[in-house]
């Protein structure tokens, strides 16, 4: 056998996908002859087969293209406002001080227990949806904003210095793509904590994307179409930090 | 001289303002900003009933203090937090360790982690519900859920982190296997575990508390749906506040006992609590 | 061109805080004639990174006076381009946009500055690397980046803070070789700040020897080693004769100063 055949063969990653495969075999096996009882876990197959039926009856697609509008709306404002307000604290060092121990404290608190706030004022509507996803989102911006201009090596500056620089130029050309990575650390931060914030409150409130797909599903007790919209959901997950990865390594091409 | 970026805020300008000033003045500001709106949805105009005064929060927060049956939910919430966290955290350390130690099992299985860790977890609680019922197992079973992605992310990147040079030195002082895990393994691993630990155990909390918001008979969050559903909007509001400040108490707490920890080894825990190790 | 530094009663003092102020500079005064290579040399604490600060414009309150062809340095100047012992390359741009930076914050057109770029990144030996980023270079090549950046900003004096202190000897001694070369063709003003005794007779035609705190000039020494120069020379019994030379003045302020560093932490 030749080397590379053995290469793959013995492969973690194909390991895996045995295990995997091995798992839901034995899942099948298990709900069919009664093991495990339907209603509490689909058999994979039906699983499987209840996606058409998803797409056709719920809008499965619709759903993800709303679910991913209602993350590029809540984060495009958490930008607009997270960035802005982290140069803010950056610029003027009291209120950076006043306000980054705040804002870290609510980043850990439950923030997700505001909603009835925003329910009783907009209803269950996009707004709720959006402005959910924008504080979870806006907080790691703006901290790891701060931070990153904060944090720029004094010998860079001192390089712009040393050939004369003017205080716009240091600020474009030296301080701004030198916190540019820190920045991006935020926004990773807090792109994952919309998506989880979002998708937790159509769950909650029955509406919007997908989350809701996954509450009705649950409430026909319809097993094999619960099972097969939560894959769905990790599958979008999965799907959106890969773009989002990819989106940042054009960014930062080093 | 060009004004730069570390010396060039404009604080200098204005030494009289502390930071406790700009503090202050926004709690007040926010606080004038509640009762105009307050103001308003009492006149009718819009909001009716659904920003009740600041006094009638108060008010509310101090009934809930002494409500015994607040601290029978309270109970309840700790006791799945507590179950399901012990459970989840255990479970995560062992795998953890499994995967830094062994790079076949880590390539094997990371990336279907890596795959439901980016997911909302808050999306397998039909699963739970179905595998456990709608009582407090599955609250514990979501606490574990929900913290085991932070511990175990932590531990494996604390495992990869550990310096070569420092098990090299064990080597050449032939430590036995297991006095490589208590003397060198263990010691370099205190920090990132502890870092994810505390992680965890914030996201079980929220993990719990909004499985319960959506279906239980007891609990914190079962209470906070109970008050909205029966619209006591002031009680409710006085909830999520009393929640909120015993969240940030427990914050304040696991950094200072994590900065205990650190001090010997010149680590500090306080800056950027409980953000960075979320990636 | 022109490029004559006259540094004349040079102070310096730094209040830590309301401890005991810590006096860097003491009265330093030192002449470096247009075209000539001179190199600094002292122990840890000996206010060499001081001086190269004031020099640089980059402290502008010390007392003396500092000046170029008879003008005082209060701020950056125009006139003297510098190289840092750190890391100082922009790590987002490629080598053509690293050395093309200066021209670029002077306004200069796109391909102007980088066809002169082009000219000094060949100079320094990098060419062939114009698109990689700092990341994808070793840490010579980096220095060697910051050295041509420098060099692009035309300055007549080029001041230099342990430019090769991070890099490993034997890469050190071929890039001293680099340097004098450079200078050869550029034939700009260098002062250098080491405290590679090495370096310092290597590449110099004076050596100063600074005193530990606080810093005083304490003995020049003239290099008379023959022009041009390689590194071969460090074979040689009077390149050994003047690293003795230096060491003997050396050993007493670098054992001043490992003794104090060793007393604060005790004291801690």
């Amino acid at each position: 056998m030749n080397r590379k055949v053995k290469k793959i063969l013995t492969s973690p990653t194909l390991a895996g996908l045995a295990a995997l495969a091995l798992f839901a075999g034995v899942l099948e096996i298990a709900v069919a002859t009664d093991v495990i009882p339907q209603l509490i876990v689909a058999r994979p197959s039906d699983t499987f087969m209840a996606f058409p039926e998803l797409q056709k009856e719920m809008h499965l697609f619709g759903a993800f293209w709303e679910t991913l509008g209602m993350c590029a709306a809540a984060t495009g404002l958490a930008l607009l406002i997270g960035i802005p307000f982290g140069y803010l604290m950056y610029r003027d060092d009291l209120i950076g001080r006043a306000y980054e121990g705040w804002l870290a404290a609510a980043f850990a608190a439950p923030t997700v227990l505001l909603y009835p706030l925003f329910l009783v004022m907009f209803g269950r509507s996009h707004m709720t949806l959006i402005l959910m996803g924008f504080i979870p989102g806006a907080i790691p911006i703006a901290i790891q904003c701060r931070q990153g201009l904060l944090g720029v090596s004094p010998t860079l500056l001192n390089v712009g210095r040393s050939f004369n620089v003017t205080e716009r130029e240091m600020f474009w050309k030296i301080q701004l793509p030198a916190a540019v990575p820190t920045i991006f650390t935020g926004i990773r931060i807090g792109v994952m904590y919309t998506l989880v914030n979002i998708v937790a409150i159509e769950y909650l409130i029955d509406f919007g994307g997908l989350g809701r797909i996954v509450s009705e599903m649950y409430f026909r007790f319809d097993s094999p179409g619960t099972y097969a919209s939560i894959l769905a959901v990790v599958a979008v997950s999965v799907l959106f930090y890969w773009c989002f990865g990819r989106v940042e390594r054009w960014l930062r091409p080093v | 001289m060009a004004q730069t970026g570390v010396i060039g805020t404009v604080s200098g300008l204005r030494p009289r303002i502390t930071v406790n000033t700009i503090r202050i003045t926004t709690i007040v500001v926010l606080l004038v900003l509640w009762e105009v709106l307050a103001a308003v949805g009492r006149s009718g105009l819009l909001y009716k009933d659904v920003v009740p005064s600041s006094i009638q929060i108060g008010l509310a927060i101090i009934h809930e203090i002494f409500d015994p049956a607040f601290y029978h939910h309270l109970g309840i919430t700790l006791a799945e937090h507590v179950v399901g966290f012990t459970i989840g955290s255990t479970i995560a350390v062992t795998v953890g360790i499994a995967m830094g130690a062994n790079p076949f099992f880590r390539k094997m299985i990371e990336p279907y982690l890596n795959g439901i860790g980016s997911t909302p977890k808050i999306i397998f609680l039909p699963i739970l519900f179905l595998l456990f019922g709608t009582g407090i197992e599955s609250k514990m079973a979501k606490g574990a859920l929900s913290a085991f992605f932070p511990v175990v992310f932590s531990t494996t990147l604390g495992m990869m982190l550990i310096s070569p040079v420092l098990l090299r030195v064990g080597q050449t002082f032939s430590l036995t296997r297991r006095q490589m895990v208590s003397k060198i393994y263990m010691p370099s691993m205190v920090n990132p575990i502890i870092t994810g630990l505390r992680l965890g155990m914030a996201i079980a909390v929220i993990g719990i508390l909004v499985a319960e918001i959506k279906f239980s008979n007891g609990g914190l969050g079962y209470r906070i749906a109970e008050y909205y559903d029966q619209f006591a909007i002031a009680s409710m509001y006085a909830l999520i506040i009393i929640i909120f400040a015993l969240a940030a108490a427990a914050n304040v707490a696991m950094t200072v006992l994590q900065d205990r920890l650190n001090i010997k080894q010149g680590g500090s825990a306080t800056r950027n609590a409980g953000l960075g190790a979320s990636t | 061109m022109s490029g004559t530094l006259e540094i004349s009663n040079v102070s310096k003092t730094y209040d830590a805080g309301g401890e005991n102020p810590v006096k860097a500079l003491d009265k330093v005064s030192l002449t470096v004639n247009q075209g000539e290579f001179v190199s600094i040399i002292g122990p840890s604490g000996c206010g060499k990174s001081t001086l190269f600060n004031v020099i640089g414009g980059l402290i502008p309150d010390y007392t003396g006076e500092v000046t170029i062809d008879g003008h005082r340095i209060d701020g950056t100047h125009r006139d003297v381009g510098v190289v840092f012992q750190e890391e100082s390359t922009f790590p987002w741009r490629t080598t053509l946009n690293n050395v093309a930076f200066p021209l670029e914050v002077q306004g200069m057109a796109r391909e102007a500055r980088e066809a002169k770029a082009r000219e000094f990144i060949k100079l320094v030996g990098l060419e062939g690397f114009e698109n990689h980023f700092p990341a994808q270079l070793s840490g010579g090549m980096k220095q060697r980046t910051a050295v041509a950046r420098t060099l692009a900003y035309e300055p007549r004096i080029m001041l230099m803070d342990e430019p090769f202190g991070a890099l490993d000897e034997q890469t050190r001694l071929l890039l001293g070789d680099k340097l004098l070369e450079i200078w050869s063709t550029l034939k700009q003003t260098m002062l250098l700040i080491t405290h590679n005794i090495t370096e310092a007779v290597q590449l110099s035609d004076r050596v100063v020897v600074m005193s530990y705190r606080p810093g005083r000039i304490k003995r020049v020494i003239d290099i008379e080693l023959p022009r041009p120069r390689s590194s071969e020379v460090i074979t040689t019994a009077e390149f050994g004769h003047y690293v003795g030379d230096i060491w003997n003045e050396l050993r007493e302020e670098a054992s001043r100063g490992m003794a104090d560093a060793e007393e604060k932490l005790a004291a801690r």
